[in-house]
């Protein structure tokens, strides 16, 4: 391959402190096209096939747990006495938390000019919108009576009967939707170039038609250009109070109870920055793996690790100041009952995960304050790991030890999960690999169009002019 | 138009409109309805097979109501039964008919009134006619009723396996009185339950008559005779000891557990209450003082002022420590007081405490009332009844109430009968002799060894099994007789409902035996009653004695008693005062009845056995308790909370909120028995405590495998305790259904109390406790406002926002006092049987899934709520609390659901619309009092341990069991939540009433007092009071103007339409135990005690941040009761 060399001459560069490049190697705007359509067009690998069984398998465990709930009732989790809630609100906040990431990077980045997030924000919003489907299933099943839950959306009726929109969990069900929509309108438009790249591509007939169909006649003349790119702007500016809303408002499950442990002030800024936290981690959890096996070294640099690693250094310093905040509020605030419930927390009977989210969630990322790790692939994966188990354990301790041990003491009592709870909740693991499996296999996993507009080539002036 | 005059068939295809049928036998020879019987009713159509079609129609007269044929198939029994004060003819579908009765016991019939919606018996309420119990009854009257529809009820007589009809039970009757009528009995026996049945004792004495040569014994396995039998000694007439807890203002109880097991218990609890409740802080000094002195911890030494923990084995030298020093404080008759020192040397005891205690009933000369439990040996009583009399009660506060005069052999002398093998028949009228007789009678070697036993019983139990005939018994709401209140008064037992299966009543049996030309019991009853009256119109007065319920002026004579001073002497120098010598290798083991299945005949009744035990909150199974100090001494370790010895199989009490006990043995004399082990505090140290009532053999789907029995350790010597037994921790573990885990109040203000002294000088100390004192005022500046003015204005108080207005035209409100609640639970098994509450089982339980409406909080106080935290208290002092939904006028769980579906209705009422429900359970997590229960499966439709299997499981309930429900009160689906709804269909059923009464006068007011809560209307105390808040002259309104009134949780703002009043205690200052405030009082003082700057915070809302910074801090340095 030929690199296109600088129009400006050697010695005339007016900068010494040159960014790394967000395309490594020179790479040739063809070589990205050949790149990222290749892993659509080619093949199917056969660890491809291993992984797509393995994770429908696993995938099943969702299925036939919440089947057997339907069929029995919600007892067959472990909920009990006070503990009402258990791991399903544990998982649909988690899961949601980890949908924050996809859209962060889309929109907020986007509007910030952060150019590094071309080439992670595809991959980066199909993670968010198959994460919102995980945690739709758990409010959804949670419910006593699943055939109802059209019930939670305000439909005319003849009975005059709406929903209350005093409740949060109205609120959830508004801002989640719009959430879910907005997430996948703002993936798919963005996608609308690339799909009509590989229509254009493509040799099978159906592959012509299932892309031809997606491009929606996209033909890349510049009025077209101009619409997306304003409607991208449009969308990106209307995502991103979502990022902000949705956590804020399933925080307002918890805000709004007036159980001690739960009705904080401090929980909205505290779970967006949870939230933002834990879609980093699951991000890294991610690409570094997508990175090593499609060999995208060139297009996902160290710089974008390097990147995402600070923003999830910063969430988790955020998110270690909101536990260490709560607990001096709660001394401060001097009502007994919230004392306790933060005490309660941390050497009561569920102190061991109150432990494990504190180590996960605020020492684990301070390792990333060391460039040493940040440039470690491997270290930074398992970093990434903790910051997901963490997170999850974040909710648990939220949800549960509060509720296990609130106002009087004769209610309490300790939650223990059912087999049927993990299995769901590990099938949805399943479900989330899968559908991302499928994505990588049919759509295209970059934004290559909009890579190309970064990459050192396509600025030749190098914002000197 | 040609018309046909000639009726012609009818052409059944051609018919598109309602069909009727003319006649039932019309439409039951029809093929179609066979079909949709078998269907329906899998249970009732088995009962076709070999039965004629009449017999059956019989049989199902009341299931055929439920199919749909209305009244058609709905019958009031053959014999005349008349309602309460309402005539039969006004039966109006759907409108409920109370008929009178009462629940047929050893000593006691409870006087009852039962609510009947077309003859289906479905509530029981107490008869308020009778006054010493004031319309109240206890659990097992209250649970009595689901017996009655219990699927797994005996439904035919058999002999061996095989089923026998009605005409064969009356030939067997008929052979056997004609076989012994030539041999005057000779070979003839009966084993009967105790009976207060005058009817029944009338036919006795005509089978003694006829039958002179035959024994007939009587036995009951918790038995209540000592007493009696100590008058007899001491007076020289059988005499029944009644105790006036309303005029006593000393009681010192020596364990006796008057409040709950013993008989009359109802009264007493009344009376007590009445003698405890506190209007304000002048009267707080006329409340009476509670000794008690046990080795339980029973509930009435819940409710006492000073409690001492002593072994029943010692309890008898006590008593004789207590007769010597009331001697010596009297100076008089030393030498009797040498007797008794001779005779009661070794107890090691506090002098003092009984000096005081003694100083203090003689402070209060004819006030007083010193009671023994039943099971404390004779001599006791009879030192009791002198000590009474010392202390000038006798004809005071404890009357003698004359016995009338009948005899009946003991269960012992019909051993020995039996064992001499001259017995050919014998007829077990009721009972269970083979679980529950006396193990050193090996009841069941010698019953086998009968030629011919026949048992009549309820449920075909253990002894039936080795019975040759099992005769069914009908159930006492399908049965006439009569009975006795503890007092004497004639009550009848009146049938709801003609018999649901082939049963015999237990009159009619022993007339047939007796060989008596009248056999009907409706007859026999009549009889009686006309005997004990001397009107002249006995059919009217037998009307008014069926429509009042009770018998007027029937009760025994009160018979002014003389101590015989030469036989006390003798008692005295005969009688073993001796203490037992109890240490931990030596235990005492005390057997008390279950508080839930008594002596074990209520086994198979699911709502007794999921009732929670009032103190150790236990469902499900019976446990050894054991007192910390002995679990100490074998081996607990309560910083891990496990026995040393099993640590390694990580056992322990309550781990991961589930009580895993570790089994125990324990054995006298050879003899073993296994259960759990629980640990309860407050228990003598050595004393173990082991109900009976469990560990059924031969029982129904409810019963099986809960439990372990203590029979083996029941002897005819000390039914009910006995020494020497060593207690054993195996390796193996057993896990418990208890419904608390948590035992500390951990000194929040939940519940509040003062001492009598403390509340005299500080009324308003209620408003000195908890965050309210410290937080902005709930009402501002409208505060002083009244309740009704509050209620009605509904002011925003501090709130940032609107709060709805309600405008209905009653505000209704409730009032729980806690100074006089005994926790006895009835109320709670009351709320079951009015609300359709489904059980859920062991399992569940332990899951933490019970689904009562009501619940009652237990915590122990200790004072010293560090010390608390680490290990159960040895001695503590015991506060309950029932809790249901308080109704909060801005309730948090209606805020948050997101669906509407539960709501405030304009009257206050927090309402609950299933229909609507979704089940996301959000209302309970915002509920700060957790009364809310969710449905987690279908309890009714499928059958417990079904619930997991889903639509594979056993459907749940049969036909039977769903003629029990209310038809008032919707019947809840999975997935949806429940909740108290302070009886809605009632409050609704008075409205209505109200409203038809008002016609045009506009006034359809409620007028007090017509409203009566389930749980109110069951409880013996009076602690409920529910009613309109905004009527400044209902009693709820004037009890809630008592200055000890407080919300609990109050500081959040919920505004609960149900309030507490705080509970006093009245201790002696001079006790060498005196505490000047309540352990839990002191916990709490300990915790977030503050001096009196809670009041400056009550005048100006704004300036709190001072003291709440300062609040944790403060601790007891600057209370102001330390001691």
């Amino acid at each position: 391959m030929n690199p296109i060399k600088t129009a400006i001459l050697e010695q005339a560069k007016p900068s010494d402190l040159p960014r790394r490049p967000l395309v490594e190697n020179d790479r040739s705007f063809h070589w990205i096209t050949e790149k990222i359509c290749g892993i659509v067009e080619d093949k199917t690998p056969l660890w491809w096939w291993v992984c797509f069984c393995v994770t429908g398998f696993i995938a099943s465990f969702t299925g036939i747990g919440l089947a057997y709930l339907l069929f029995t009732g919600v007892g067959v989790w472990g909920l009990r006495g006070p503990v009402m809630w258990g791991w399903a609100i544990v998982n649909f906040v988690f899961w949601i938390g980890i949908g924050h990431a996809g859209t962060l990077i889309s929109a907020i980045l986007c509007l910030l000019k952060q150019e590094w997030r071309t080439s992670i924000n595809r991959a980066a919003e199909a993670m968010t919108i198959f994460a919102v489907m995980c945690a739709g299933i758990f409010p959804l099943f949670h419910i006593g009576r699943i055939w109802f839950a059209w019930w939670l959306f305000p439909l005319p009726n003849a009975n005059g009967i709406w929903p209350n929109f005093r409740s949060p969990l109205e609120w959830d069900v508004f801002a989640v939707s719009t959430y879910g929509t907005v997430s996948v309108l703002f993936w798919y438009m963005g996608m609308i170039p690339d799909l009509a790249t590989l229509r254009d591509r493509a040799t099978q007939k159906w592959r012509q038609f299932f892309y031809g169909l997606l491009a929606m006649g996209w033909r890349g003349s510049n009025r077209h250009w101009s619409n997306y790119e304003m409607a991208y702007l449009l969308l990106a500016g209307l995502s991103t109070p979502l990022v902000l809303s949705v956590h804020t408002i399933v925080s307002f499950d918890f805000a709004v109870a007036h159980l001690p442990g739960w009705h904080t002030t401090i929980l909205p800024p505290y779970f967006v920055a949870g939230a933002i936290f834990s879609g980093f981690g699951m991000v890294l959890t991610l690409v570094l793996p997508l990175r090593a096996i499609y060999k995208l070294h060139d297009l996902i640099t160290q710089y974008h690790i390097d990147c995402i690693c600070k923003i999830t250094l910063a969430t988790g310093s955020m998110v270690g100041y909101a536990y260490m905040i709560e607990f001096f509020i709660a001394w401060y605030g001097a009502n007994p009952y919230e004392g306790f419930a933060f005490i309660n927390r941390a050497f009561g009977p569920y102190a061991w995960a109150y432990w494990i989210m504190i180590s996960c969630n605020v020492i684990s990322p301070q390792l990333f304050w060391f460039k040493k790790v940040r440039e470690n692939p491997a270290f930074v994966f398992v970093v990434a790991i903790f910051v997901n188990i963490g997170m999850w354990f974040e909710r648990f301790v939220i949800v549960v030890t509060s509720l296990a041990n609130e106002f009087m003491p004769a209610n309490w009592d300790y939650f223990t999960p059912t087999i049927v709870d993990i299995f769901t909740f590990i099938g949805t693991f399943g479900f989330f690999s899968l559908l991302f499996l499928l994505f990588l296999r049919f759509l295209p996993l970059m934004a290559f169009a909009e890579i190309k507009a970064v990459t050192p080539q396509a600025n030749p002036h190098n914002n000197h002019h | 138009m040609k018309s046909n005059l000639e009726q012609t068939k009818i052409d059944s295809e051609a018919i598109t409109g309602p069909r009727y049928w003319r006649s039932l036998d019309e439409l039951v020879d029809e093929p179609e309805f066979r079909d949709f019987i078998e269907k329906e009713f899998p249970l009732g159509a088995s009962e076709l097979d070999g039965v004629n079609r009449r017999q059956f129609l019989k049989m199902m007269a009341a299931s055929f109501g439920a199919a749909g044929l209305g009244m058609a198939g709905c019958r009031r029994p053959v014999q005349y039964i008349l309602p309460y004060s309402k005539q039969p003819e006004n039966v109006i579908p759907g409108v409920p008919v109370y008929y009178t009765t009462s629940h047929p016991s050893a000593k006691d019939n409870q006087p009852l009134l039962v609510e009947t919606h077309q003859h289906r018996p479905s509530k029981i309420e107490g008869n308020p006619n009778h006054s010493p119990y004031g319309g109240a009854t206890d659990i097992f009257s209250q649970a009595s009723i689901l017996d009655l529809y219990d699927p797994d009820r005996s439904t035919k007589s058999s002999q061996g396996p095989r089923s026998i009809t009605q005409g064969r039970v009356y030939d067997l009757l008929q052979e056997i009185h004609d076989k012994f009528l030539s041999t005057e009995g000779q070979g003839l026996a009966f084993l009967a339950e105790q009976s207060t049945s005058p009817t029944r004792s009338r036919i006795v004495e005509q089978i003694k008559k006829t039958f002179p040569r035959s024994t007939w014994a009587e036995y009951e396995p918790i038995n209540f005779d000592n007493p009696e039998i100590a008058t007899r000694r001491l007076f020289g007439r059988p005499l029944r000891p009644q105790y006036n807890f309303r005029k006593a203002k000393r009681i010192l109880s020596l364990d006796a557990d008057f409040l709950n097991s013993e008989p009359g218990q109802l009264g007493n609890s009344r009376d007590f209450a009445s003698a405890r409740r506190v209007n304000s802080s002048q009267e707080a000094e006329n409340m009476n003082r509670l000794y008690q002195v046990e080795s339980n911890f029973s509930l009435t030494g819940a409710m006492a002022d000073h409690r001492l923990r002593l072994s029943s084995g010692q309890i008898p030298a006590f008593t004789a420590l207590l007769a010597i020093e009331l001697l010596k404080q009297k100076s008089i008759d030393s030498s009797l007081s040498e007797e008794l020192k001779k005779n009661a040397t070794g107890l090691v005891t506090d002098a003092q405490w009984i000096e005081e205690c003694v100083a203090d009933l003689l402070a209060n000369p004819g006030n007083t009332v010193v009671t023994a439990g039943s099971h404390q040996p004779v001599e006791v009583h009879e030192l009791v009844f002198f000590i009474n009399d010392l202390l000038g009660a006798n004809g005071h506060t404890v009357n003698y109430l004359n016995l009338p005069n009948y005899s009946a052999s003991t269960i012992q002398d019909l051993g020995v009968t039996l064992e001499n093998g001259r017995i050919e028949t014998l007829i077990i009228v009721g009972g269970n002799p083979a679980y529950n007789a006396p193990a050193d009678l090996n009841w069941l070697e010698r019953q086998k060894s009968v030629n011919e036993v026949i048992h009549y019983g309820y449920y075909f139990d253990e002894t039936s099994i080795e019975a040759t005939y099992h005769i069914s018994a009908t159930h006492y709401l399908e049965s006439w007789s009569d009975g006795r209140t503890f007092d004497g008064t004639v009550v009848p037992v009146q049938p709801m409902i003609h018999p649901l299966f082939e049963g015999m009543q237990e009159i009619e049996l022993l007339a047939r035996l007796a060989g008596m030309e009248e056999t009907e019991p409706y007859a026999l009853v009549k009889e009686t009653i006309a005997n004990l009256t001397s009107e002249t119109d006995k059919d009217k007065d037998f009307d008014r004695f069926l429509s009042d319920g009770v018998l007027k002026n029937s009760s025994f004579a009160n018979i002014p008693v003389t101590v015989n001073q030469s036989r006390l002497k003798r008692t005295v120098a005969r009688g073993n005062f001796r203490p037992a010598q109890v240490s931990s290798n030596q235990l005492e083991v005390r057997i008390i009845p279950s508080p839930r299945m008594w002596d074990g005949s209520y086994n198979n009744n699911g709502w007794l056995q999921e009732c929670p035990e009032g103190m150790t909150k236990l469902t499900w199974d019976n446990a050894i308790s054991i007192s910390p100090r002995l679990a100490k001494d074998i081996g607990y370790d309560p910083e891990q909370n496990s026995f040393k010895q099993i640590a390694s199989k990580n056992t322990a009490t309550f781990k991961m909120g589930r009580e895993v006990s570790p089994l125990g043995e324990i054995t006298i004399g050879g003899t073993t028995v296994r259960g759990p082990i629980h640990i309860q505090p407050g228990l003598a140290n050595y004393t173990v405590v082991i109900p009976l009532g469990y560990g059924r053999t031969k029982v129904g789907r409810i019963g099986k495998k809960t439990g372990f029995t203590a029979y083996p350790l029941v002897n005819t010597q000390s039914p009910g305790y006995v020494s020497g037994a060593k207690l054993n921790i195996t390796d193996k573990t057993y896990l418990l259904a208890n419904t608390q885990e948590h035992w500390s109040m951990e000194g929040r203000a939940i519940v509040r109390e003062a001492n009598v002294e403390d509340y005299s000088k500080h009324p308003d100390f209620v408003d000195k406790m908890g965050l309210e004192a410290h937080s902005p005022p709930v009402y501002g500046n409208d505060s002083d406002l009244s309740l009704q003015e509050k209620v009605v204005q509904q002011p925003r108080g501090a709130s940032a926002y609107e709060i709805p207005q309600f405008g209905g035209d009653h505000q209704w409100g409730m009032s729980i006092d806690l100074n006089t609640c005994t926790a006895c639970s009835a109320c709670i098994v009351a709320c079951q049987s009015e609300n359709n509450i489904p059980i859920v089982g062991k399992d569940q339980v332990t899951r933490g899934r019970e689904m009562h409406w009501l619940r009652f909080d237990r915590y122990y106080s200790s004072g010293d709520i560090d010390n608390h935290r680490r290990e159960i208290p040895e001695d503590p002092q015991v506060t309950s609390q029932p809790v249901m939904c308080m109704h909060c006028e801005t309730a948090p769980c209606e805020q948050v659901c997101p669906v509407n579906a539960t709501v405030h209705d304009d009257e206050g009422l927090n309402v609950m619309s299933y229909n609507r429900c979704v089940g996301t359970r959000y209302c309970s997590n915002n509920c700060p009092y957790k009364v809310r229960r969710f449905n987690f499966f279908d309890w009714n439709k499928r059958d417990i341990g079904s619930f997991y299997k889903g639509p594979l499981g056993a459907g749940g309930m049969t036909e039977l069991e769903k003629m029990q429900k209310n038809p008032d009160v919707s019947v809840r689906m999975r997935g949806v939540m429940e909740k108290c709804t302070y009886c809605q269909q009632r409050i609704q059923e008075a409205k209505i009433n109200a409203k038809v009464k008002a016609r045009d006068s506009g006034n359809i007011k409620v007028p007090d007092g017509t409203i009566k809560t389930a749980c109110q209307q069951v409880c013996p105390t009076d602690s409920i009071v529910f009613g309109d808040i905004s009527d400044p002259e209902s009693k709820v309104s004037i009890t809630k103007t008592i200055d000890r009134d407080y919300s609990v949780l109050g500081y959040l703002n919920t505004r609960p339409r149900t309030t507490y009043l705080a509970r006093l205690r009245n201790p002696n200052p001079r006790m060498p135990d005196y505490k000047d405030m309540p352990l839990s009082r002191m916990e709490y003082e300990n915790q977030f005690g503050h001096s009196d700057h809670g009041e400056e915070n009550h005048e100006e809302g704004n300036n709190h941040d001072d003291h709440h910074n300062e609040a944790p801090d403060e601790n007891h340095a600057n209370g102001t009761h330390n001691t």
